[in-house]
Protein backbone atom coordinates (compact mmCIF):
# COMPACT_ATOMS: atom_id res chain seq x y z
CA UNK A 1 0.00 0.00 0.00
CA UNK A 2 2.88 2.17 0.00
CA UNK A 3 2.99 3.08 3.26
CA UNK A 4 -0.28 4.46 2.81
CA UNK A 5 -1.96 4.74 6.29
CA UNK A 6 -5.54 3.35 6.52
CA UNK A 7 -8.78 5.73 7.33
CA UNK A 8 -11.96 5.13 8.76
CA UNK A 9 -14.48 6.14 6.08
CA UNK A 10 -18.24 6.22 7.12
CA UNK A 11 -21.12 4.63 4.86
CA UNK A 12 -24.37 5.89 4.50
CA UNK A 13 -27.10 3.67 2.27
CA UNK A 14 -30.55 3.97 0.83
CA UNK A 15 -32.77 0.69 0.76
CA UNK A 16 -35.00 1.61 -1.66
CA UNK A 17 -36.17 4.15 -4.25
CA UNK A 18 -37.19 7.54 -2.52
CA UNK A 19 -35.51 6.49 0.59
CA UNK A 20 -33.32 8.15 3.22
CA UNK A 21 -29.88 7.84 3.41
CA UNK A 22 -29.47 6.35 6.31
CA UNK A 23 -26.06 5.11 8.45
CA UNK A 24 -24.70 1.80 7.95
CA UNK A 25 -21.71 1.85 9.45
CA UNK A 26 -17.33 2.13 8.72
CA UNK A 27 -15.06 0.53 7.44
CA UNK A 28 -10.88 0.72 7.00
CA UNK A 29 -9.51 1.18 3.76
CA UNK A 30 -6.34 3.00 2.24
CA UNK A 31 -8.23 5.49 0.15
CA UNK A 32 -11.39 6.03 -1.53
CA UNK A 33 -11.44 3.55 -4.58
CA UNK A 34 -10.90 0.71 -2.12
CA UNK A 35 -13.05 2.06 0.63
CA UNK A 36 -16.16 2.10 -2.42
CA UNK A 37 -15.34 -1.37 -3.55
CA UNK A 38 -15.32 -2.75 0.28
CA UNK A 39 -18.51 -0.52 0.92
CA UNK A 40 -20.03 -2.50 -1.66
CA UNK A 41 -18.76 -5.88 -0.25
CA UNK A 42 -20.00 -4.86 3.31
CA UNK A 43 -23.53 -2.65 2.53
CA UNK A 44 -24.37 -3.85 -0.92
CA UNK A 45 -23.23 -7.19 -2.14
CA UNK A 46 -27.14 -8.82 -1.02
CA UNK A 47 -28.77 -6.06 -3.11
CA UNK A 48 -29.29 -4.88 0.03
CA UNK A 49 -29.14 -1.10 -1.31
CA UNK A 50 -29.50 0.73 -4.23
CA UNK A 51 -26.66 4.09 -3.44
CA UNK A 52 -24.07 4.41 -1.33
CA UNK A 53 -22.13 7.65 -0.07
CA UNK A 54 -19.13 6.70 1.10
CA UNK A 55 -17.52 9.65 3.58
CA UNK A 56 -14.22 9.78 5.22
CA UNK A 57 -14.56 9.99 8.61
CA UNK A 58 -11.60 13.09 8.77
CA UNK A 59 -14.26 15.28 6.56
CA UNK A 60 -17.08 15.11 9.47
CA UNK A 61 -17.07 17.44 11.76
CA UNK A 62 -17.80 16.47 15.14
CA UNK A 63 -20.34 18.55 17.70
CA UNK A 64 -20.94 17.42 21.25
CA UNK A 65 -20.54 20.88 23.61
CA UNK A 66 -23.32 20.61 25.93
CA UNK A 67 -23.35 23.97 25.79
CA UNK A 68 -24.71 23.91 22.37
CA UNK A 69 -26.87 21.29 22.42
CA UNK A 70 -27.88 20.85 25.59
CA UNK A 71 -29.15 24.18 27.60
CA UNK A 72 -29.41 24.03 31.17
CA UNK A 73 -33.23 25.70 31.09
CA UNK A 74 -36.45 24.04 30.45
CA UNK A 75 -36.91 24.23 26.62
CA UNK A 76 -39.80 21.94 26.54
CA UNK A 77 -42.04 24.62 24.74
CA UNK A 78 -39.59 24.08 21.77
CA UNK A 79 -40.32 20.44 21.15
CA UNK A 80 -43.23 19.84 19.18
CA UNK A 81 -43.64 16.62 20.79
CA UNK A 82 -44.16 18.36 24.19
CA UNK A 83 -46.75 20.61 22.84
CA UNK A 84 -48.15 17.60 21.20
CA UNK A 85 -48.21 14.94 24.28
CA UNK A 86 -49.71 18.43 26.80
CA UNK A 87 -52.43 18.76 24.19
CA UNK A 88 -53.18 14.91 23.87
CA UNK A 89 -53.32 14.92 27.63
CA UNK A 90 -55.82 18.08 28.13
CA UNK A 91 -57.90 16.05 25.46
CA UNK A 92 -58.10 13.22 27.63
CA UNK A 93 -59.17 14.68 30.52
CA UNK A 94 -61.76 16.54 28.27
CA UNK A 95 -62.99 13.68 27.05
CA UNK A 96 -63.25 11.58 30.25
CA UNK A 97 -64.76 14.97 31.80
CA UNK A 98 -67.29 15.21 28.89
CA UNK A 99 -67.99 11.29 29.18
CA UNK A 100 -68.62 11.11 32.93
CA UNK A 101 -71.06 13.90 32.89
CA UNK A 102 -73.30 12.05 29.91
CA UNK A 103 -73.29 9.16 32.06
CA UNK A 104 -74.23 11.69 34.95
CA UNK A 105 -77.22 12.77 33.18
CA UNK B 1 -17.73 -9.18 -34.13
CA UNK B 2 -20.27 -11.11 -35.86
CA UNK B 3 -24.00 -11.20 -34.19
CA UNK B 4 -25.10 -14.75 -34.19
CA UNK B 5 -29.49 -15.42 -34.94
CA UNK B 6 -30.85 -15.09 -31.14
CA UNK B 7 -33.90 -17.87 -32.95
CA UNK B 8 -30.75 -20.78 -33.12
CA UNK B 9 -31.65 -23.77 -31.22
CA UNK B 10 -28.99 -26.94 -29.92
CA UNK B 11 -31.18 -29.14 -32.27
CA UNK B 12 -29.99 -26.82 -35.41
CA UNK B 13 -26.06 -27.60 -34.09
CA UNK B 14 -24.82 -30.75 -36.06
CA UNK B 15 -22.59 -33.46 -33.56
CA UNK B 16 -19.27 -31.18 -34.27
CA UNK B 17 -20.85 -28.25 -33.24
CA UNK B 18 -22.54 -29.38 -29.97
CA UNK B 19 -19.30 -31.21 -28.96
CA UNK B 20 -17.91 -27.62 -29.63
CA UNK B 21 -20.23 -26.08 -27.46
CA UNK B 22 -20.17 -28.71 -25.07
CA UNK B 23 -16.20 -28.27 -24.60
CA UNK B 24 -16.24 -24.15 -24.04
CA UNK B 25 -19.14 -24.47 -21.58
CA UNK B 26 -16.91 -27.49 -19.24
CA UNK B 27 -13.67 -25.36 -19.91
CA UNK B 28 -15.67 -21.93 -18.72
CA UNK B 29 -16.98 -23.32 -16.23
CA UNK B 30 -14.30 -25.71 -14.37
CA UNK B 31 -11.87 -22.30 -15.00
CA UNK B 32 -14.37 -19.87 -13.22
CA UNK B 33 -15.13 -23.43 -10.51
CA UNK B 34 -11.23 -23.97 -10.05
CA UNK B 35 -10.55 -19.90 -9.56
CA UNK B 36 -13.72 -19.59 -7.26
CA UNK B 37 -11.93 -22.52 -4.85
CA UNK B 38 -8.11 -21.29 -5.22
CA UNK B 39 -9.22 -17.73 -4.10
CA UNK B 40 -11.43 -18.88 -1.04
CA UNK B 41 -8.38 -19.96 0.36
CA UNK B 42 -7.69 -16.45 1.31
CA UNK B 43 -11.08 -16.53 3.46
CA UNK B 44 -9.91 -15.54 7.42
CA UNK B 45 -5.81 -14.32 6.25
CA UNK B 46 -6.49 -11.72 3.24
CA UNK B 47 -4.05 -8.75 4.04
CA UNK B 48 -6.99 -6.98 5.60
CA UNK B 49 -10.57 -7.65 7.14
CA UNK B 50 -11.77 -5.05 4.51
CA UNK B 51 -10.32 -7.35 1.72
CA UNK B 52 -10.72 -10.82 3.42
CA UNK B 53 -14.69 -10.00 2.42
CA UNK B 54 -14.20 -8.11 -0.92
CA UNK B 55 -12.08 -11.77 -2.00
CA UNK B 56 -13.95 -13.98 -0.76
CA UNK B 57 -17.15 -12.38 -2.17
CA UNK B 58 -15.00 -12.50 -5.68
CA UNK B 59 -14.50 -16.82 -4.74
CA UNK B 60 -18.40 -16.78 -4.53
CA UNK B 61 -19.39 -14.85 -7.34
CA UNK B 62 -17.20 -17.25 -9.17
CA UNK B 63 -19.03 -20.13 -7.96
CA UNK B 64 -21.82 -18.65 -8.64
CA UNK B 65 -20.85 -18.62 -12.62
CA UNK B 66 -19.90 -22.00 -12.56
CA UNK B 67 -22.96 -23.18 -11.42
CA UNK B 68 -24.98 -21.42 -14.05
CA UNK B 69 -22.32 -22.71 -16.65
CA UNK B 70 -22.92 -26.23 -15.29
CA UNK B 71 -26.44 -26.17 -15.67
CA UNK B 72 -26.35 -25.12 -18.96
CA UNK B 73 -24.02 -27.94 -20.05
CA UNK B 74 -26.14 -30.43 -18.39
CA UNK B 75 -29.35 -28.93 -20.06
CA UNK B 76 -26.89 -29.43 -23.16
CA UNK B 77 -25.73 -32.75 -22.65
CA UNK B 78 -28.08 -34.45 -19.75
CA UNK B 79 -27.07 -35.17 -16.41
CA UNK B 80 -26.86 -33.40 -12.74
CA UNK B 81 -24.65 -30.39 -12.63
CA UNK B 82 -23.81 -30.83 -8.67
CA UNK B 83 -22.15 -34.00 -10.37
CA UNK B 84 -20.09 -32.57 -12.98
CA UNK B 85 -18.70 -30.60 -11.09
CA UNK B 86 -17.99 -32.34 -7.93
CA UNK B 87 -17.91 -36.11 -9.64
CA UNK B 88 -15.04 -36.48 -11.51
CA UNK B 89 -11.73 -37.51 -11.26
CA UNK B 90 -8.96 -34.54 -11.26
CA UNK B 91 -8.16 -35.53 -14.86
CA UNK B 92 -11.25 -34.99 -16.41
CA UNK B 93 -11.23 -31.24 -15.40
CA UNK B 94 -10.61 -28.85 -18.42
CA UNK B 95 -9.77 -25.41 -16.22
CA UNK B 96 -6.77 -23.76 -17.96
CA UNK B 97 -3.22 -24.79 -16.42
CA UNK B 98 -3.09 -21.22 -15.24
CA UNK B 99 -5.69 -22.50 -12.58
CA UNK B 100 -2.68 -25.34 -11.70
CA UNK B 101 -0.87 -22.83 -9.46
CA UNK B 102 -1.42 -22.99 -5.91
CA UNK B 103 -2.73 -19.53 -4.30
CA UNK B 104 1.06 -18.80 -2.87
CA UNK B 105 1.40 -15.09 -1.84
CA UNK B 106 -1.03 -12.21 -2.42
CA UNK B 107 0.85 -10.76 -5.11
CA UNK B 108 0.96 -14.42 -7.23
CA UNK B 109 -3.33 -14.69 -6.26
CA UNK B 110 -3.50 -11.20 -7.35
CA UNK B 111 -1.48 -11.55 -10.62
CA UNK B 112 -3.27 -14.66 -11.65
CA UNK B 113 -6.70 -13.11 -10.86
CA UNK B 114 -6.29 -10.14 -12.87
CA UNK B 115 -5.12 -12.04 -15.73
CA UNK B 116 -7.83 -14.37 -15.40
CA UNK B 117 -10.06 -11.96 -15.38
CA UNK B 118 -9.25 -9.32 -17.76
CA UNK B 119 -8.76 -12.89 -20.30
CA UNK B 120 -12.49 -13.95 -19.42
CA UNK B 121 -14.02 -10.67 -20.03
CA UNK B 122 -12.17 -11.08 -23.19
CA UNK B 123 -14.23 -14.32 -23.88
CA UNK B 124 -17.41 -12.98 -22.19
CA UNK B 125 -17.31 -10.14 -25.19
CA UNK B 126 -17.10 -12.58 -27.65
CA UNK B 127 -20.21 -14.05 -26.31
CA UNK B 128 -22.33 -11.52 -25.83
CA UNK B 129 -24.03 -11.87 -28.64
CA UNK B 130 -24.10 -15.54 -28.96
CA UNK B 131 -26.76 -17.09 -31.43
CA UNK B 132 -27.22 -19.86 -28.36
CA UNK B 133 -29.92 -17.96 -26.09
CA UNK B 134 -28.95 -19.92 -23.26
CA UNK B 135 -25.36 -19.12 -22.75
CA UNK B 136 -25.85 -15.50 -23.91
CA UNK B 137 -28.37 -14.88 -21.01
CA UNK B 138 -25.87 -16.61 -18.89
CA UNK B 139 -22.79 -14.16 -20.17
CA UNK B 140 -25.26 -10.74 -19.71
CA UNK B 141 -25.60 -11.46 -16.62
CA UNK B 142 -21.88 -12.83 -15.57
CA UNK B 143 -20.64 -9.57 -17.36
CA UNK B 144 -22.46 -7.29 -14.63
CA UNK B 145 -20.33 -9.29 -11.67
CA UNK B 146 -17.08 -9.09 -13.76
CA UNK B 147 -17.22 -5.43 -14.25
CA UNK B 148 -16.60 -5.09 -10.24
CA UNK B 149 -14.13 -7.79 -10.64
CA UNK B 150 -12.23 -6.12 -13.61
CA UNK B 151 -12.44 -2.32 -11.14
CA UNK B 152 -10.95 -4.16 -8.47
CA UNK B 153 -8.38 -6.25 -10.11
CA UNK B 154 -7.03 -3.15 -12.02
CA UNK B 155 -7.23 -1.17 -8.36
CA UNK B 156 -5.42 -3.99 -6.81
CA UNK B 157 -2.50 -3.92 -9.70
CA UNK B 158 -1.59 -0.59 -9.72
CA UNK B 159 -1.21 -0.36 -5.63
CA UNK B 160 1.22 -3.35 -6.12
CA UNK B 161 2.59 -2.26 -9.13
CA UNK B 162 3.48 1.34 -7.60
CA UNK B 163 3.40 0.21 -3.70
CA UNK B 164 7.29 0.40 -3.75
CA UNK B 165 9.81 -2.47 -3.74
CA UNK B 166 8.67 -5.52 -2.43
CA UNK B 167 5.10 -5.48 -3.56
CA UNK B 168 6.51 -4.29 -6.77
CA UNK B 169 9.13 -7.28 -7.22
CA UNK B 170 6.47 -9.88 -6.20
CA UNK B 171 3.91 -8.90 -8.33
CA UNK B 172 6.91 -8.88 -11.58
CA UNK B 173 7.93 -12.44 -10.77
CA UNK B 174 3.78 -13.32 -10.33
CA UNK B 175 3.67 -12.21 -13.55
CA UNK B 176 6.42 -13.42 -15.33
CA UNK B 177 5.46 -17.01 -14.14
CA UNK B 178 1.96 -16.99 -14.92
CA UNK B 179 1.68 -15.33 -18.59
CA UNK B 180 2.96 -18.47 -20.83
CA UNK B 181 -0.20 -20.42 -18.76
CA UNK B 182 -2.35 -17.55 -18.78
CA UNK B 183 -2.60 -17.57 -22.51
CA UNK B 184 -4.12 -20.84 -22.12
CA UNK B 185 -7.58 -18.97 -21.23
CA UNK B 186 -8.09 -18.53 -24.30
CA UNK B 187 -7.32 -22.11 -26.12
CA UNK B 188 -7.54 -25.12 -25.63
CA UNK B 189 -10.80 -25.22 -26.63
CA UNK B 190 -11.56 -28.26 -29.78
CA UNK B 191 -13.95 -26.70 -32.39
CA UNK B 192 -13.97 -22.79 -31.43
CA UNK B 193 -13.91 -22.70 -35.40
CA UNK B 194 -17.01 -24.32 -35.73
CA UNK B 195 -18.77 -21.78 -32.93
CA UNK B 196 -17.74 -19.61 -34.99
CA UNK B 197 -19.61 -20.75 -37.93
CA UNK B 198 -22.35 -21.70 -35.98
CA UNK B 199 -22.72 -17.71 -34.44
CA UNK B 200 -22.33 -19.36 -30.88
CA UNK B 201 -18.96 -17.02 -30.90
CA UNK B 202 -17.93 -14.16 -32.38
CA UNK B 203 -14.46 -14.95 -33.42
CA UNK B 204 -12.18 -17.74 -33.08
CA UNK B 205 -10.24 -18.04 -29.77
CA UNK B 206 -6.64 -17.00 -31.33
CA UNK B 207 -8.36 -13.68 -32.01
CA UNK B 208 -10.08 -13.22 -28.62
CA UNK B 209 -6.42 -13.85 -27.29
CA UNK B 210 -5.00 -10.92 -29.79
CA UNK B 211 -7.89 -8.73 -28.64
CA UNK B 212 -7.23 -9.08 -24.82
CA UNK B 213 -3.10 -8.70 -25.08
CA UNK B 214 -4.08 -5.56 -27.40
CA UNK B 215 -6.08 -4.06 -24.73
CA UNK B 216 -3.67 -4.74 -21.34
CA UNK B 217 -0.80 -3.66 -23.33
CA UNK B 218 -0.66 -0.13 -22.27
CA UNK B 219 -1.72 -0.40 -18.74
CA UNK B 220 1.19 -3.17 -18.58
CA UNK B 221 3.62 -0.36 -20.44
CA UNK B 222 2.70 3.07 -18.30
CA UNK B 223 3.10 0.18 -15.05
CA UNK B 224 6.60 -0.95 -16.66
CA UNK B 225 4.82 -4.39 -15.55
CA UNK B 226 5.99 -7.41 -18.17
CA UNK B 227 4.47 -8.17 -21.44
CA UNK B 228 3.50 -11.44 -22.37
CA UNK B 229 5.59 -14.20 -24.30
CA UNK B 230 6.37 -13.22 -27.74
CA UNK B 231 5.21 -16.22 -30.02
CA UNK B 232 1.79 -17.99 -31.94
CA UNK B 233 0.30 -18.76 -28.89
CA UNK B 234 0.96 -21.30 -25.80
CA UNK B 235 3.17 -23.96 -25.91
CA UNK B 236 2.22 -27.42 -24.36
CA UNK B 237 -1.11 -28.84 -23.28
CA UNK B 238 -3.89 -26.12 -22.20
CA UNK B 239 -6.32 -27.49 -20.49
CA UNK B 240 -5.04 -30.91 -18.57
CA UNK B 241 -5.59 -34.17 -18.55
CA UNK B 242 -2.55 -34.03 -16.06
CA UNK B 243 -3.25 -30.77 -13.55
CA UNK B 244 -0.35 -31.43 -11.26
CA UNK B 245 -0.24 -32.16 -7.51
CA UNK B 246 -0.83 -28.73 -6.67
CA UNK B 247 -4.77 -29.53 -8.38
CA UNK B 248 -4.95 -32.72 -7.19
CA UNK B 249 -4.20 -31.67 -3.66
CA UNK B 250 -7.16 -28.48 -4.19
CA UNK B 251 -9.44 -31.36 -5.92
CA UNK B 252 -9.03 -33.43 -2.76
CA UNK B 253 -10.25 -30.47 -0.59
CA UNK B 254 -13.40 -29.38 -3.00
CA UNK B 255 -14.64 -33.10 -3.10
CA UNK B 256 -13.85 -34.48 0.31
CA UNK B 257 -17.35 -33.56 1.75
CA UNK B 258 -19.26 -34.92 -1.37
CA UNK B 259 -17.22 -38.47 -1.34
CA UNK B 260 -17.81 -38.65 2.13
CA UNK B 261 -21.37 -39.65 1.46
CA UNK B 262 -21.95 -39.30 -2.62
CA UNK B 263 -25.51 -40.23 -2.15
CA UNK B 264 -26.33 -37.65 0.92
CA UNK B 265 -29.63 -35.29 -0.31
CA UNK B 266 -29.05 -31.78 0.44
Amino acid sequence: MGGQPMQVYEVFRREREGGPMQHAGNLLAPDMELACHYAREFYGRRQESVRLWIVPRAAIRDLDDPDLLQPPFDRSFKKPVGYSTEIKAKLATARSRAGQEGESR
Amino acid sequence: MTTGDPTTTVDQFDAGTRQALANLLLAMADDEFVLGFWDSEWTGIAPLLEEDVAFASLAQDEIGHAQALYQLLAELEGGDPDEIAFGRPPEAYRHARLLDHPRTDWAFSVARRFLYDTADAARLDALAASAYAPLAGVVAKMRREETYHLLHMHAWLERLATGGEEPRARLVAALERLWPDALCVLDGIDGDDLLVEAGVLAEPLAEVRGRWLAGLAPELARLGLPAPPAGPGPAGPCRGPDHGDDFRWLWEQFTMVRRSDPEAVW
